[in-house]
């Protein structure tokens, strides 16, 4: 592995994995458990040997399933736990990510995905929005979803993973891809800048001077598993409301806006930039956030341009969701492809010329 | 300055992420932002390997380029897969111990060096990566030895230390090579 | 000589309400648990991982912290806790199915990674909660709802002997077949509980009890009969025993 230490205005070069490693280490992770996958295998790689070095907990679990519960295992103690995973082994874990919504812990996933569906291959893509934001567990549940778009946002959105994890005691999830993964980019670690969130009052610590306590997902009774339910959605509205990530420019004079998420807004902001000096006018929106999703500030924008354009690199998961923000107020337009090299900027300003014409 | 993109193109073992990394870390103790990329082929070994290196005074955009501005091709299959990646008048560095020195293209401009060679003759083959980036940093006037020697010393584990003399060697005789490009 | 008092173990809940089948082994062995946690002191300091089947009520019984893992996976959330909170006693109380057929992967890495922790299985030879299937431990020529003639090897394969499977992994410390058959086998029950417990408390590594027990309702007996099998059809392929115990190796 390469780590590279020297100070440059207190910068180092470091892949995205690595990156997404070490700032879990600074969120004050203290167990990870993992199985290996291609293309984040760093991860835990760098997790076994440093995990042991701060004696912290760490375990290479005998597959994703027992990983993912390993770590809520972990989280119903109230510890800062997480894995990493991808694609067709994150599936695996939509079963205890269900539950863990259920018992309301704060589980950190760091997802980076290759391409599907089925083993596919290690190419980058960014087919598991849907699995990340709808997800494949069983019941009404939601999981909190960030997404990276450079290593620095690696780091940065480590953090909140964690924090908005614990703060909300939900599943939060990190959505990187293989590109961001194994790439280098100069970065700045801050420390960790979060408040420390008290789980005293619900944690599984034994029943010493005070009650039992169960962490438990099944409601034999129609009654409280209503409840129950409703008050998950209640946490989420919060979530909406407090909670959206996004970034943008160039939106208020825009005949149309470009929105995308993840690596891929490298691609797109450089076409923006291409199609302004064209004279062409275009907006720039990305969602940090893709769930709680910005619906808000996307009506919004709705209302001030003329066309969104969608572009992603799967057959348009996110769009769906832009869509039903954007709500019929204007035409949405989708450009993707499902895998593979990122659409590169000329390709995208032609997708964004052919929709001004 | 406008992006710049450099592409580094060998077979695995020919410490062509190494390089790609070295080039990456020198832009950034230069106050450059830059992204390295990596692509391998699947299999773990034998295969093509090569590395993009994208550097700009503003934020990097995107990696994946259609063209490069800057290909080194340490062996023949690496020259047949990017020669027509280059951009015009952007410049091909060619490794010509494994590689014919032909020119398919008129409008980009080549620069044939047995890098292999001067490798060996320094005595130590594995160096042919890191004299590679010393004709680059003459030829593209973009990253400076000291730059590059900087990024060595931190690219370089503890345990192998031992081998920066000879790398620095090694950049050094790549950087006085005599260029004449054609 | 002191007065033996008859009482609720302390670690069961006030209110509890007992909830399994008439002649089901569950009470007893829980009763077991309850009773061995009282004697070492681990009610203040326990957290257990059920599983999925009727096991899963223990946490309706014992006053104690709980986690309900999924199917099959009360060892890799066991594993958790343990590993987050080393100070604690964490334990799972499984069925065979949850423990040996789902969730056998965890099962056994728990036990080869000799991870300090103790479960116990229960093996009634059939899926109870869910009405008496075919399941791991189910004997040959068995008639269950999924093996209609009977457990043949032809269409189902073997029975799993799974403390003997336990005890073959390096980082078990203990592991023990008992059954609820009778007094005698419920005192040597507990005694091997208490064992599975104490190895973990000692930080040697996996303790482990199989407990045959009986599920009259999926058999169609009456309590008597149902330990009459336990006896008669499941000791002789079941062997009860202790399989691996390192505190009596020289």
């Amino acid at each position: 592995m390469t780590e590279c230490l020297v100070k440059n205005n207190k910068k180092v070069l470091i892949k995205g994995n690595y990156a997404i490693a070490q700032a879990a280490i600074k969120a004050g992770c203290e167990c990870y458990f993992g199985y290996p996958i291609t293309p984040q295998s760093e991860i835990g790689e760098y997790m076994s040997g440093k995990m042991q070095e701060l004696h912290r907990a760490y375990v290479s679990a005998e597959s994703e399933l027992a990983a993912i519960n390993m770590v809520v295992g972990a989280c119903s103690t109230g510890a800062k736990a997480m894995t990493s995973s991808s694609s067709c082994a994150v599936a695996l874990m939509q079963e205890a990510l269900s539950y863990a919504t259920s018992d309301e812990l704060p589980v950190v996933l760091v997802s980076v995905m290759r391409a599907g569906p089925g083993l596919g291959n290690i190419y980058p893509s960014q087919g598991d929005y849907n699995q990340a934001t709808v997800g494949g567990g069983n019941g009404d549940y939601k999981l909190i979803v960030l997404s990276p778009s450079t290593v620095q946002e690696c780091i940065d959105l480590t953090y909140k993973t964690f924090y908005l994890a614990h703060k909300y005691r939900n599943p939060a999830v990190l959505l990187a891809d293989g590109l961001l993964g194994q790439m280098m980019e100069p970065v700045e670690f801050t420390d960790y800048p979060y408040p420390a969130i008290d789980h005293s009052d619900w944690a599984l610590t034994g029943a010493k001077g005070r009650p039992a306590r169960k962490i438990r997902s099944y409601a034999p009774l129609e009654g409280p598993q209503c409840e129950h339910v409703k008050n998950l959605f209640n946490k989420y509205k919060l979530l909406e409301e407090n909670e959206v990530m996004y970034e943008e420019f160039d939106v208020e004079d825009a005949d149309i806006v470009v929105t995308c998420f993840g690596s891929l807004a490298r691609n797109v902001k450089s076409a923006i930039k291409t199609c302004r000096a064209k004279g062409l006018k275009v907006g720039f929106f990305r969602p940090i956030t893709l769930f709680p999703f910005p619906n808000r500030r996307l009506a919004e924008i709705a209302g001030m341009t003329k066309k969104i354009l969608v572009t992603e690199v799967n057959m348009g998961q996110m769009l769906r969701d832009v869509k039903l923000a954007v709500n019929g107020k204007v035409p949405v337009s989708f450009y993707g492809k499902p895998v593979g090299a990122w659409p590169n900027v000329d390709d995208i300003v032609e997708a964004i010329e052919k929709e001004l014409n | 300055m406008s992006e710049k993109n450099f592409i580094i193109a060998g077979f695995g073992g020919q410490g062509v992420l190494l390089a790609g990394e070295v080039l990456a870390n020198a832009f950034m103790l230069a106050g450059k932002n830059v992204t390295w990329y990596p692509c391998y082929g699947a299999e773990m070994r034998g295969g093509t390997v090569n590395c993009e290196i994208v550097m700009n005074d503003e934020p990097v955009s995107a990696v994946n380029k259609k063209e490069a501005d800057f290909v080194i091709a340490l062996n023949q299959a690496s020259f047949n897969k990017f020669v027509s990646k280059i951009k015009k008048g952007g410049l091909m560095i060619v490794n010509s111990s494994l590689a014919k020195e032909i020119k398919t293209r008129s409008d980009i401009n080549y620069l044939f060096a047995p890098i292999t060679k001067l490798a060996e003759n320094l005595g130590n083959i594995k160096m042919t990566n890191i004299l590679a980036l010393g004709l680059l940093a003459k030829a593209s006037k973009l990253v400076s030895v000291d730059s590059l020697s900087h990024a060595l010393d931190t690219v370089i584990p503890p345990h192998r230390k031992n081998l920066l003399p000879l790398n620095l060697k090694a950049l050094q005789i790549g950087y006085e090579y005599d260029l004449q490009p054609v | 000589m002191a007065t033996q008092v008859f009482d609720i173990p302390k670690s069961f809940k006030k209110d509890m309400k007992y909830t399994f089948c008439p002649g089901c082994d569950h009470g007893v062995a829980i009763r077991l648990v309850a009773e061995v946690l009282d004697e070492l002191g681990l009610k203040e300091k326990a957290i257990t991982a059920t599983s999925i089947g009727c096991s899963v009520t223990l946490y309706d019984f014992l006053d104690i912290d709980a986690i309900e893992a999924p199917h099959g996976r009360a060892l890799a959330e066991a594993t958790g806790v343990k590993r987050a909170r080393p100070d604690k006693f964490v334990f799972t109380y499984q069925g065979d199915g949850d423990f040996a057929s789902i969730g056998l992967a965890e099962s056994l890495h728990a036990a080869l990674r000799g991870e300090n922790l103790s479960a116990i299985c229960i093996n009634n030879t059939t899926y109870g909660m869910t009405g008496g299937q075919l399941g791991p431990t189910t004997l040959l020529g068995q008639v269950t709802t999924t093996s209609p003639t009977g457990r043949n090897v032809e269409y189902y394969g073997y029975p799993i002997k799974i403390a003997e499977h336990v005890a073959l992994c390096d980082g078990c410390a203990y592991s023990a077949r008992v059954s609820l058959d009778s007094i005698a086998n419920i005192r040597k029950a507990k005694q091997a509980i208490k064992k599975a417990f104490e190895v973990q408390i000692q930080g040697l590594g996996f303790g482990f009890v199989e407990i045959l027990s009986t599920c009259p309702t999926n058999w169609k007996m009456t309590p008597e009969q149902a330990h009459a099998r336990v006896r008669n059809e499941m000791m002789p392929v079941f062997k009860p025993g202790v399989y691996k115990d390192v505190t009596v190796q020289e």
